[in-house]
């Protein structure tokens, strides 16, 4: 084992088991924790299968293993932000959805509350 | 049966110029029925709203003039109203306009009507230079889109009717409900017309546009139009109009 398969070997460990100890203390859901464990097992598999990784490389037509890493890495991070962004919208839209739903319900409430209020005070005067 | 007019006031921290607008509102439109929606204020807002009488629809957090809007119309729609109309909290707006604002909804002429500075009878409105550009801009924008001449499309003295507040349930531009809005509404085949009204400067607080949103608003109000009209229209959203 080289020095560099030694340090993937325990930058891809390491962030597994974090991720893992993360869905178990119900930090992180199962959802979101799949696509970090995936990355993970593919940084290893780069750094085992120099073959494969070679082969890729001569077909990509890039000179050098690194930047198809690089490559790959840096496409994988902006389709993550994309989906997280997607998320952030949605759950945007639900937070809206509550907020409005709340002062309409707040108002009605207080319209109840007076409302007995009065028949109680109704009530009290006869 | 006479028709219910709701006029819905978006307010974010407005405590200072609310009073004056809201008994305004009260000795120049007496006939309609007012609701504030107090989107997150972290001042007196929905004190001064209270204090004047009138229903408060207090947002928890602050959503945006749009999503503040939004609000006033689910309000409107439980509540059965038949029109909507909006009015800045920061006296732009001259309640004795409401009227004519209401007026081409309520004859059942048009499904928006929008109070515009720029149409025949408005009294003249100056605006800084860079944002005249803007609204030309967005209000030839509009017109091509919707194939109806709109010249004021950030106008927020505006007036819908049932069908119309029932759309923008399902999508609302969040924080600038101008030309994207007005062209989702021309698309689901509502009419749109414009009325001459008088815009005064606002005398305290500050507006909603403020210079870094300045920046973003072109960028924003640009891409939600053209998204527009990449979305499928909302066909069959204007019939059954009331």
């Amino acid at each position: 084992m080289t020095r560099a398969q030694l340090l993937a070997t325990l930058l891809a460990v390491g962030l597994a088991l974090w991720v893992v100890d993360l869905v178990r203390r119900r930090k992180l859901s199962e959802e979101y924790s799949l696509w970090s464990l995936i990355a993970m097992a593919g940084v290893l598999v780069a750094a085992f299968w120099t073959k494969g990784l070679t082969w890729i490389t001569h077909q990509f037509g890039a000179l050098y293993e690194t930047s198809v890493i690089f490559f790959f890495g840096i496409v994988f991070l902006l389709i993550a932000l994309v989906f997280y962004a997607t998320r952030l919208t949605s759950m945007t839209q639900e937070v809206r959805r509550l907020a409005q739903e709340t002062a309409l319900l707040k108002l009605r409430l207080e319209r109840t509350e007076a409302r007995m209020q009065r028949g109680d005070e109704a009530g009290e005067g006869r | 049966m006479v028709p219910r007019v709701l006029v819905i006031v978006p307010a974010f921290n407005e405590e200072a110029s609310l009073p004056a607008t809201l008994a305004e509102l009260r000795a120049k439109a007496a006939g309609f029925d007012i609701v504030v929606v107090n989107d997150g204020s972290s001042d007196g807002t929905e004190a001064a709203a209270r204090a004047a009488g009138v229903p408060v629809l207090s947002l928890p957090i602050n959503l945006g003039v749009g999503a503040a809007l939004q609000t006033g119309f689910r309000y409107a729609l439980e509540e059965g109203y038949d029109v909507g109309v909006q009015l800045d909290a920061d006296g732009q707006h001259d309640p004795a306009d409401l009227g004519t604002v209401t007026a081409p909804v309520l004859a059942s002429q048009a499904d928006v009507a929008i109070g515009s500075r720029y149409v025949e009878g408005a009294a003249l409105y100056h605006a800084p230079l860079f944002r005249r550009i803007g609204m030309l801009l967005f209000s030839a924008l509009a017109t091509a889109v919707t194939g109806q001449p709109l010249r004021d499309t950030t106008s927020g003295y505006r007036a819908y009717n049932r069908g119309v507040m029932r759309l923008c349930l399902n999508y609302f531009p969040q924080d600038f409900p101008d030309a994207p809005l007005l062209i989702w509404v021309a698309r689901g085949g509502f009419r749109l017309v414009e009325v001459p009204v008088t815009m005064r400067a606002r005398t305290q607080g500050q507006s909603f546009y403020t210079w870094t949103k300045s920046l973003y608003y072109p960028y924003k109000t640009l891409l939600a139009s053209l998204v527009l009209l990449l979305r499928r229209a909302p066909v069959g959203e204007a019939e059954g109009r009331p």
